[in-house]
């Protein structure tokens, strides 16, 4: 359960919620259900569909006849809100979740089809809990937990109550990690947060965002100076769709904090949907620093990461940007990221750089172009405007690719590729010289190889902390 | 040329059955039935200025003889090795690559093939990792070797194998 102490970062926060009993209710067998509440939180949170589906198929009636139409609307949401209650009552009562006798984590689930899925902890990637937005009206949480493999790997439970949330996603953690069932919630130190005016800054700054709006203004000046009010539609494009990321990911990352705990790090963060997630030490597959120009006269980076099993989602194919850090002062970031990846030295890397012959190749960036390895990681840089910088380390690195293009064939260059598990992070080493780029490709699978053998970070709490 | 070395193999790449080829190039008929099609309708329409369906007519015909001609070049292009750690598989003319992926890497190993395939006794061994990226498929084998194949990197993937 929650600790009282610790000032819950995640919560009630909106003031709104109903008081909610923290009831797993559990069968003799120590199954346990969803909390009940689950199918109302479900039927309302429909409710904004139901409201739409009766404003575009009623909508002409609505103008016409006035009170009538507005009361036939109004069952038309209810009628939708039952329903969607009533099936996602079935499916709270098929619902069951529990640990078996193996330490894996079982769910049962189903109404028409039913599921029976056995998650193996010993591959487990991540636990992660929200609350959207209605389930945050009931102060409910919902719980993800994903496990390494390639199909459909990973588990939703919706809804439990906050601490109930908390206390499985600890008592998953700790199985994970080797631990005893019960380890109790791990304590956590906090980092790291994010200034909301650094938030801000730093979205409306970033390379892409910022040359838009520049193009916005130019557009408006002509547009003003010409009368040619045409420019205006324009305008609503280039203008418009940045500031519509901007917004977006200012809601998603609000109020973005970073704390450590022994799980792993966790981060927390959202308006109107708070996310919690916890990263574990050693699955963390590769990491990326970025870095637009404006944001280096404030010498701020963004740390994007991959982590195995989580940038998917059911149908396979998300490719959500999963973040360390939205923005941070680079010795912030750096010592976030040798929290997850210990004994990451940047500083000491002999970087071997792409020939100036790749100039031809890639006219703005070739200075940049660079890769880099000690015993541990492999390293690549790219990027002019925005700077990217790489890591990946050699226990996990899946495979090693050398490409060449025709326009790389004629100045005999090609590029390296070591592949990770999906996510945001690509490590390529461009335009290299040819064979170079091989010999590299060549040394990393074998650097691979030799890695994987020591490794033992995937059981981090058992190996000595 | 020197770009060709960091794209050869020490111990030698083994190639695909040409039956490949074969498999492709129906394909191709498949599609260029359509094209000519469209071609036909376009000289049938009264329309359409004369000169402007010749141009197509003969960009069809070209491109048709091209594609035909690089299917042969790509399918021997393709090619693959078993190294002691690792398989390789190479393949592309004009934009080539060379895919390193370590055994113990491997999560499962397909075996596929299509109507075509089938018919021509051809079939593609596709190696999956954890990375979506790695994109590691070797088409036009025997079904045998297919098989052989699958059960050899199966077996080293199992001995060579650590989590994630």
């Amino acid at each position: 359960m929650s600790d009282p102490q610790r000032p819950s970062a995640i919560g009630d926060d909106l003031g709104l919620g109903a008081f909610v009993p923290p009831d797993a209710t559990s069968d003799e067998q120590g199954r346990r259900h969803a909390h009940p509440v689950t199918p109302i939180v479900h039927g309302v949170a429909a409710l904004p569909f139901g409201i739409a589906f009766a404003f575009v198929s009623l909508g002409g009636v609505l103008a016409s006849i006035g009170i009538g139409a507005f009361l036939g609307a109004v069952l038309v949401v209810v009628i939708i809100g039952l329903l969607v209650t009533g099936w996602s009552y079935l499916a709270w009562r098929n619902l069951w979740y529990w640990f078996d006798d193996d330490g894996d984590f079982r769910v049962d689930s189903g109404v028409v089809t039913r599921r029976q899925r056995r998650l193996q902890l010993s591959r487990l990637q991540a636990v992660d809990v929200a609350q959207p937005l209605f389930a945050r009206l009931f102060a409910m949480a919902e719980v993800t937990i994903e496990v390494a493999g390639t199909g459909d790997s990973r588990v939703r439970l919706r809804y439990l109550t906050l601490g109930d949330a908390r206390a499985l996603r600890s008592e998953v953690l700790a199985r994970a990690a080797g631990l005893g069932e019960e380890a109790g919630e791990a304590p956590e130190a906090p980092i790291v947060q994010v200034p909301h005016r650094d938030l801000a800054v730093s979205l409306l700054a970033r390379s892409v965002t910022a040359g838009l709006l520049l193009l916005t203004v130019v557009i408006f000046l002509f547009t003003w100076r010409i009368e040619g009010w045409g420019g205006l539609g324009v305008m609503a494009l280039t203008g418009g769709i940045p500031i519509l990321v901007v917004v977006t990911e200012f809601i998603r990352y609000f109020g973005f904090r970073v704390s450590e705990s022994p799980d792993g790090l966790r981060l927390r963060f959202g308006l109107a949907r708070t996310e919690t997630r916890t990263v574990p030490p050693g699955r963390v597959q590769a990491i990326e620093f970025v870095e637009p120009l404006l944001w280096r006269r404030w010498g701020w980076v963004r740390v994007r990461v991959n982590i195995a099993g989580v940038n998917r989602d059911e149908s396979g194919g998300s490719r959500q940007e999963t973040l360390l850090i939205p923005v941070a002062p680079r010795e912030v970031a750096v010592d976030l990221v040798q929290r997850v990846l210990p004994g990451l030295d940047l500083e000491s890397l002999q970087w071997h750089e792409a020939p100036p012959r790749a100039r031809w190749r890639a006219p703005v960036q070739w200075r940049r172009l660079a890769v880099a390895w000690d015993g541990t990681i492999l390293a690549s840089r790219r990027g002019r405007i925005t700077r990217r910088l790489a890591v990946m380390p050699h226990a996990r690195t899946q495979s090693v690719r050398v490409t060449q293009g025709p326009w790389e064939r004629a100045l005999d260059l090609a590029s390296m590729h070591a592949d990770s598990t999906p996510g945001p992070v690509r490590v390529a080493a461009l335009h290299l010289d040819a064979v170079f780029a091989r010999s590299v490709a060549d040394d990393q699978a074998a650097r691979a190889r030799l890695a994987r053998g020591t490794d033992t970070s995937t059981r981090w709490a058992q190996s000595g902390e | 040329m020197a770009a060709d070395i960091a794209f050869t193999c020490a111990e030698g790449w083994t190639p695909v059955s040409s039956r490949l080829s074969t498999a492709r190039r129906i394909t191709l008929l498949l599609v260029y039935v359509l094209v000519a099609g469209g071609v036909v309708i376009l000289l049938l329409v009264p329309e359409v200025p004369a000169w402007v369906s010749a141009v197509v007519a003969a960009a069809a015909v070209i491109s048709f003889v091209w594609l035909w001609w690089l299917i042969g070049r790509r399918v021997r292009s393709f090619g693959y090795a078993e190294r002691d750690d690792d398989l390789l598989v190479t393949s592309g003319i004009l934009f080539r690559r060379l895919v390193i992926v370590p055994y113990g890497r491997m999560q499962l190993v397909d075996v596929k093939a299509g109507p075509i395939d089938r018919r021509l006794g051809i079939t593609t061994v596709q190696l999956h990792t954890a990375a979506a990226t790695t994109d590691a498929a070797i088409p036009g084998l025997t079904p045998q070797d297919a098989v052989a194949l699958r059960d050899r990197l199966a077996r080293r993937g199992e001995q060579r194998s650590t989590g994630l």
